[in-house]
């Protein structure tokens, strides 16, 4: 169960963005693009959270991984489960390392992605001296 | 084999420079040696099959089917290939792209020898279309003639929709028979019996034979081949008179077993042929060009062999197959033969107009001689092949006529006399008007010539063989036709071919032929004049019109829809896109409207996180709303640390740390960019962009908002998490105790390569753009 006042935080985040990629400004765009990846790692993140702690196994002392999780885990092809199934009534004790893995890669391909897009804002105005998004349309002609 | 030797020539062209074409000629002499391997067993009346297994899941094996028929056409597509690649040594300047025009006229080769040889349907469309390609590629050899490029077009436009229409008919064909192979049809009795039953019998038959008419530029598909005569000589000889026109003769000749014998394959093959025979015919007289006329003749020419194919009907073959067979192997030889001497004439004059020649007999007597063999065998002339076929011709109409009884024992022979008497009008306008009469003073070189021999010498030969068939035509009849007819009828054929047969129906029909053809010669100029007149009189009373007129629509629409589509700003399609994202949410919304409100709102939230979310609105707003970049910019950066610092609430604290470091490095990145950039650009947003923009935004935010809210409240049936599988593994399999970790690098490694790359790209990207810069100054 998400907190609303997240989701709501989120949500507000996105708008923003929205409404400035449709700016006419490279620089507005690209910060817009910025606060919209910040929005989407969010949203990702905020959907794995369950109750439980940092996905950081800190107890090892001999006892076996399932029983620890109490997840029972059962992929053989001949019962036709491929996904691991999570038996009910039992509790999980971490919150979704998976998202959290993605929204990793993600963060830093768009640092990436910005850095190039900014590089490309400043040559373009290099070029042709404006970040007018119209103008530079009416340049090329 | 053609693709592969094909596919080596530019290698190939390195050593041998301007003799590329005697190895092109080399590969066509290989796959005729190849084709004639096979040919003993064939003439004893046997079919050779093989197949390899290809696409098994829809029962299509890569298969072939060698009978006489596919045999003669294998003979005819090689052969004449060696003829025309020797040809070409003499035609082709060296200074054009070479290797380019023999790779792909052995490419169209490899195909049409593919094609001759498939033993099911699908393989068959394949090759087919393929001939269509590189017969596109061939016409439009000359690339910036625009000529060239209409003619090629046109030719790609009808064949290849032709080309579908028959891959319909195949699917229709599969659907009644359950097979795609040709020979399982064609050898049993009891598909074809219930093929000839069956409700789709007549729409399989239409389907494929359009397929075949376009190909072989019958009926009102006739117009792309006088617009394909753009293409270099020897490819108009090669492709549009002697193989791949013929492909659709190919097929009607291979599906007759099929569907033959019933009234619909009369009425429409014959009929086409027919009416396409007397169009074509009365048609060649206006053209000025020689090629023109060739084109012509030579739809003429595949017009009569329809109609042969044609004259079958309640499973009695008759002679016509027999005739279409002979006629078919004979106009190969003489049109080939026509369109090499058209080339000589062209190259040595040029010019392919026909009124600007004259008198050159004497100037090119060897070529004089080759070309009046080759028109006088079409005109059908005794003793050349040309009479031979014809007479056939004429018999079989005879026997077509009688057959069927009443008015149509006359018509039917009347027709085949007329369209006769047109042939023989234009073959004789063809010599009368290079070769004969006086030189016109002007528009000709001064010194005209015979050309070398390497131009000559095939069309010589071609002309050899003329006379050899009509002198023998035992030969061809027991090593050719005889296979060929037995493998269409699938029965043992008896033909007893001879120059003289007494007189006969026929024979009289070849006296009136000649007789009105003459007559019709003397009035040759009126009657081209009174086309032109009529031509411009009645423009739309050509099948040409509506094509140009369709293609020209076409663009227009298409351009308007791509400019409608692809108006330019960018802004444009971001709105549209989220519209679309808009409309996605907003269908399902109303269908669910009710399940949509949130029903348990959480607002059980620390104080500190509470503040947390409004430092981020504020700062977003902050980056949104600052007048001056660099303000924003910090404003940006902030709203990043505040999401670090969410993460560590959100128990993320791989994310928080990595979110530091790369809002840190953007930060700093940001600012050496801006810096740089000063900022001149206000932008005025009026109301109305104003309004809009906020109306996108604010629905995009509820959106968003609404889903969030919703995607733990039961809308979606809860799933398992796969992430169950790491949590558990991580220690096990991967030894480590972050699991976060353990995820990047271990089970989903490969993710994180990918994530490396783009970093490496876009750091690629951002040096390459800077130091462009360095080039410009």
């Amino acid at each position: 169960m998400n907190s609303t006042l997240l989701s709501l935080t989120i949500a507000i985040l996105f708008g923003i963005g929205t409404f400035l990629i449709l700016r006419r400004d490279i620089v507005r765009v690209i910060i817009g693009l910025g606060i919209m990846s910040h929005a989407v790692n969010l949203l990702i993140v905020s959907t794995g959270v369950f109750e439980g702690k940092v996905p950081i196994i800190t107890d090892d002392g001999g006892h076996g991984a399932a029983e620890a999780t109490g997840t029972v885990f059962t992929d053989t092809l001949s019962q036709g489960v491929l996904a691991p199934v999570l038996e009910a009534g039992h509790h999980v004790d971490f919150v979704d390392p998976l998202v959290q893995a993605l929204v990793l890669t993600a963060i830093v391909i768009s640092l990436a992605t910005t850095a190039f897009i900014l590089i490309l804002a400043y040559r373009i105005y290099e070029e042709y001296g404006t970040t007018d998004i119209r103008e530079l349309r009416r340049l090329w002609g | 084999m053609p693709f592969v030797l094909a596919g080596i020539l530019p290698a190939v062209e390195k050593l041998l420079k301007d003799k590329i074409g005697w190895y092109a000629s080399a590969v066509a002499f290989l796959s005729l040696l190849l084709v004639a391997q096979a040919a003993p067993e064939i003439i004893h009346g046997e079919t050779i099959q093989g197949s390899i297994e290809w696409l098994p899941s829809v029962g299509i094996d890569f298969s072939f089917y060698i009978d006489g028929l596919s045999v003669m056409f294998g003979f005819i597509v090689s052969g004449i290939g060696v003829i025309i690649m020797s040809y070409s040594n003499g035609y082709m300047s060296k200074k054009e792209d070479l290797p380019r025009y023999y790779q792909q006229l052995l490419f169209f080769m490899g195909s049409m020898l593919g094609m001759v040889f498939s033993a099911n349907t699908i393989q068959l469309f394949i090759f087919w279309e393929l001939t269509s390609v590189t017969s596109f590629m061939l016409i439009g050899y000359w690339r910036n003639r625009p000529m060239s490029v209409y003619g090629a077009t046109k030719s790609m436009l009808i064949t290849a929709t032709g080309g579908l229409f028959m891959l319909a008919g195949f699917l229709v064909l599969h659907a009644i028979t359950g097979t795609f192979d040709i020979p399982t049809i064609m050898h049993s009795e009891s598909i074809k019996e219930m093929l000839h039953g069956h409700d789709l019998f007549l729409a399989a038959l239409i389907l494929i034979f359009i397929g075949a008419a376009s190909k072989s530029a019958q009926g009102p598909f006739y117009i792309w081949l006088p617009n394909a005569m753009e293409a270099p000589t020897p490819v108009s000889a090669f492709l549009h008179s002697a193989t791949m026109v013929k492909a659709g003769i190919y097929l009607v000749a291979r599906i007759h077993p099929i569907f033959s014998g019933t009234d619909a394959w009369f009425i429409m093959v014959s009929g086409i042929g027919i009416f396409t025979m007397l169009l074509a015919g009365f048609l060649a007289f206006r053209q000025t060009d020689i090629k023109g006329i060739l084109a012509y003749s030579t739809i003429s020419q595949l017009a009569y062999l329809m109609t042969m194919y044609g004259y079958t009907t309640h499973h009695h073959p008759g002679i016509g197959v027999a005739a279409a067979t002979f006629h078919l192997l004979n106009h190969a030889t003489f049109k080939a033969c026509l369109f090499l001497v058209a080339g000589i004439v062209a190259h040595e004059t040029a010019t392919r107009d026909i009124t600007k020649m004259g008198g050159l007999r004497k100037e090119m007597p060897i070529t004089f001689i080759v070309a009046t063999i080759g028109a006088l065998s079409m005109a059908g002339i005794p003793p050349l092949n040309g009479f031979l076929s014809k007479e056939m011709f004429y018999e079989s109409s005879v026997e077509m006529g009688h057959l069927l009884g009443g008015p149509w024992s006359i018509l039917i022979p009347a027709l085949a006399v007329l369209g006769g008497v047109f042939t023989f009008a234009y073959s004789i306008k063809l010599i009368d008007g290079i070769f004969l009469g006086k030189r016109p003073s002007k528009g000709l070189p001064d010194h005209i010539h015979d050309p070398s021999m390497i131009m000559l010498a095939p069309a010589i030969f071609l002309a050899g063989l003329i006379i050899l068939f009509g002198l023998v035509p035992s030969i061809p009849v027991h090593y050719f036709v005889g296979p060929t007819v037995s493998g269409i009828l699938l029965e043992e054929a008896h033909l007893h071919v001879k120059l003289w047969h007494g007189i006969t129906p026929s024979l009289i029909m070849t006296i009136v032929t000649f007789a009105l053809g003459i007559l019709t010669y003397t009035q040759y100029g009126k009657i081209a004049d009174w086309q032109d007149r009529f031509n411009a009189k009645f423009p739309w009373i050509s099948v040409n019109y509506y094509y140009d007129a369709t293609v020209e629509n076409a663009k227009n629409v298409t351009a308007k829809f791509s400019n409608r589509m692809q108006p330019g700003p960018v802004k444009t399609y971001v709105v549209a896109l989220l519209l679309l994202v808009i409309a996605m949410f907003a269908i399902p919304a109303a269908l669910l409207a009710t399940s949509f409100i949130p029903q348990n709102l959480n607002f059980d939230v620390p104080l500190y996180e509470s503040l947390i979310f409004l430092f981020m609105v504020v700062s977003a707003l902050g980056a949104a709303l600052l007048p001056r970049y660099i303000p924003a910019i910090i404003s940006l950066s902030g709203l990043g640390y505040l999401v670090a610092l969410l993460f560590i609430y959100l128990q993320a604290p791989d994310l928080a740390l990595t979110q530091v470091l790369v809002e840190t490095l953007s930060t700093i990145i940001f600012l050496l960019a801006i810096v740089k950039i000063p900022q001149k650009f206000r932008e005025h947003i009026p109301a109305s962009t104003l309004v809009r923009d906020l109306l996108i935004s604010v629905t995009i935010a509820s959106i968003v908002f609404i889903m969030l809210i919703n995607a733990t409240q039961g809308i979606v049936p809860p799933f398992e998490s796969l992430s169950h599988y790491f949590i558990e593994k991580s220690l096990p399999l991967a030894g480590g105790h972050n699991i976060v970790n353990v995820i990047i690098v271990d089970f989903r490694g490969y993710d994180t390569l990918g994530e490396i790359s783009v970093l490496c790209l876009a750091a690629f990207g951002v040096y390459n753009l800077i130091h462009s810069r360095g080039d410009d100054q």
